[in-house]
């Protein structure tokens, strides 16, 4: 980022609305942002539930606490929770509140739809609840025991909590799809002058990306569960063969938007990173360029190579090698990107605040996470690890990491910019240790069930798996509990604390840090030029 | 048309303008997913054959 010349008037600034109207109808980036933000954490601590029953369950062999069909919809739920209600409206989140400041525009592109985008989502969680809630009453069916991937034939025989399910998915991919449009628009309309693309900070590349490849790939999973409720209602057979249907079309349908999705949930963390490291190592991001390059070709590969996901589906021999070489192609991309990580560090100024602690962990354990990932890339070697622990290691590594501890060093990084006031450093560390602890106690032992052959989406398992489960189990437990802790940390840093300054950090950069801590109601209401 | 005030109407336009091209292609993506319009397809080009 070059120098800027700040010429926004601050004098002019509108009274902040009161009351619960000032956010049902906010249109004000940084209002939005902020419900964003809440309801990604109180559905984070939905899904964080079920994954603590599910491993409580898993604890011993046999059935202790949850029925065979009721352990499944947990599974379900867990998964859809966890990536449609906490993962994604916290990256929107920090794309409400950041976006407009670092690109020095004054709101959103389309402020009204802003709000749509995000009021949607409290009646798609109502749905996504009731899909859960809908069998314990008379009538009501049976429970989902599909997991989050909804293959029929299961999908369509299933009771009417699949309907629920079908009908939010329905409104949380039309939520993303508006949200993507108006970022997409809001970044490449509404600049600041002298803001060329390769000058736009790396958060906003990455969600430029992240909003293009949501908008290509919702709408084919909305295509899918269309015809999986045509299926059920309406006497098509799109996905049944005894009716020249085809069930591995939803397969593809699904992991046409499946695969990409990790990078929708990947990519904004990895912005967050390039403004973190770069921050606290005091030296710029290494290869600007290279970054976004890798990015675009990350997403470009990321969409052509779903099919990884269904190898043991029986495909021929030419498309399983196509996959197979896609996939293990991606890791060059990600490769660099992680290279330019290390390389900004190299020789940096560097301190470890916890934004930063997370940003090492992750460089870390998200390649850990990478390199599972090529592991199950390889045909023979994925019919072995297919539907086993490992997977679930794999993916929990990749995306913990990947995408929440990314969300993480992005909250207590812009923390003090949104509140005004620096978090306890003290607490934040303490949360970081623990909840890197129990994630590995979780999630490592996993791949070694997987490799001994235990299944996954099962509630019981045979005793020579005992006690990988028991560790794994008491990490989940800690890991669960600690994010208390986080809760606690931001309810004591929005209550007060040390104020904080404009550029909260040293060795921060770009136009957010140029605004009050915390910012005006209204921002960059006159454009600042950049040079 | 309402116009946010920190837009002018010819940048409210090009905002409009673009979002309805994006959600165009998100419609085109959601269509081009039901096999009914490749079966449709076929079956016409079928028939143009015949």
């Amino acid at each position: 980022m070059t120098a800027t010349t700040l010429t926004h008037d601050e004098a002019h600034h509108h009274d902040t609305p009161k009351g619960w109207r000032r956010w049902l109808f906010s249109t004000n980036h940084k209002d939005i942002g902020t419900l964003y933000l809440l309801f990604a954490l109180t559905m984070l601590f939905l899904g964080g539930a079920s994954a603590m029953l599910i491993r409580l369950e898993l604890f011993q062999p046999g059935i202790q606490l949850l029925a065979p069909d009721l352990y499944n919809n947990l599974v379900t739920n867990h998964a859809l929770i966890m990536i449609f209600g906490a993962v994604m409206p916290a990256a929107a989140g920090l794309a409400n509140w950041m976006i407009p400041m670092m690109i020095g525009a004054p709101d959103m592109a389309l402020p009204r739809m802003n709000n749509l985008s995000f009021w949607i989502l409290p009646a798609a969680a109502t749905m996504l609840i009731l899909s859960f809630v809908v069998p314990f009453f008379p009538g009501g069916g049976t429970q989902i025991n599909t997991g989050w991937t909804l293959y029929p034939p299961l999908s369509v025989q299933v009771g009417m909590s699949m309907d629920f399910l079908i009908f939010a998915i329905h409104l949380l991919g039309i939520s993303s799809v508006l949200a993507s449009i108006n970022i997409i628009v809001t970044l490449l309309n509404m600049r600041a002058p002298g803001m060329t693309l390769m000058k736009m900070p790396m958060f906003c590349w990455t969600w430029l990306v992240t909003a293009f490849l949501l908008i290509l790939v919702v709408p084919v999973l909305a295509g899918g569960v269309t015809m999986l409720l045509f299926d059920r209602h309406f006497g098509t057979s799109f996905f049944d063969a005894a009716g020249g249907g085809d069930p591995v079309l939803f397969q593809h349908l699904f992991w046409f938007f499946g695969h990409p999705e990790v990078y929708i949930l990947l990519l904004p963390s990895i912005g967050v990173l390039s403004h973190v490291i770069p921050a606290f190592s005091r030296k710029p991001l290494f290869g600007y360029n290279s970054m976004v390059g890798a990015m675009l070709a990350v997403a470009t590969i990321g969409m052509v190579v779903w099919a990884h996901h269904q190898y043991t589906i029986g495909m021929s021999l030419g498309a399983v090698t196509y996959f197979m070489i896609g996939t293990i192609l991606i890791s060059i991309p990600v490769g660099l990107m992680i290279f330019n990580f290390i390389a900004t560090m190299w020789r940096g100024s560097m301190t470890f605040e916890t934004p930063m602690l997370f940003a090492v962990a992750i460089v870390l354990m998200f390649t850990f996470g990478g390199l599972s990932g090529v592991m199950l890339a390889v045909v023979p070697a994925d019919m072995q690890y297919h539907d086993t622990m490992f997977v679930v290691a794999h993916f929990h590594y990749v995306l913990m990491p990947g995408a929440v501890f990314g969300l993480f060093a992005g909250v207590f990084y812009w923390l003090p910019k949104w509140t005004g006031h620096m978090y306890d450093e003290r607490l934040g560390k303490l949360f970081f240790w623990i909840n890197v602890i129990g994630f590995n106690l979780t999630f490592f032992p996993q791949h070694f069930l997987g490799l001994a052959g235990m299944p996954r989406r099962i509630v019981d398992y045979n005793v020579m798996f005992t006690e990988f489960n028991v560790v794994s189990s008491i990490g989940a437990m800690i890991f669960g509990l600690s994010h208390l802790l986080f809760l606690y940390i931001i309810i004591k840093t929005i209550r007060g604390g040390k104020k904080a300054e404009s550029r909260a950090w040293e060795g921060a950069k770009g136009l957010e840090w140029e605004l009050d801590s915390p910012p005006a109601f209204h921002t960059w209401t006159v454009a600042p030029q950049i040079k | 048309m309402h116009v946010p005030e920190h837009q002018t109407p010819e940048l409210r336009r090009k905002n409009i303008r673009l979002a309805w091209m994006l959600g165009g292609l998100a419609l085109f993506f959601l269509v081009t997913s039901f096999p009914f319009w490749s079966g449709l397809f076929r079956i016409v080009g079928n028939q143009a054959v015949q």
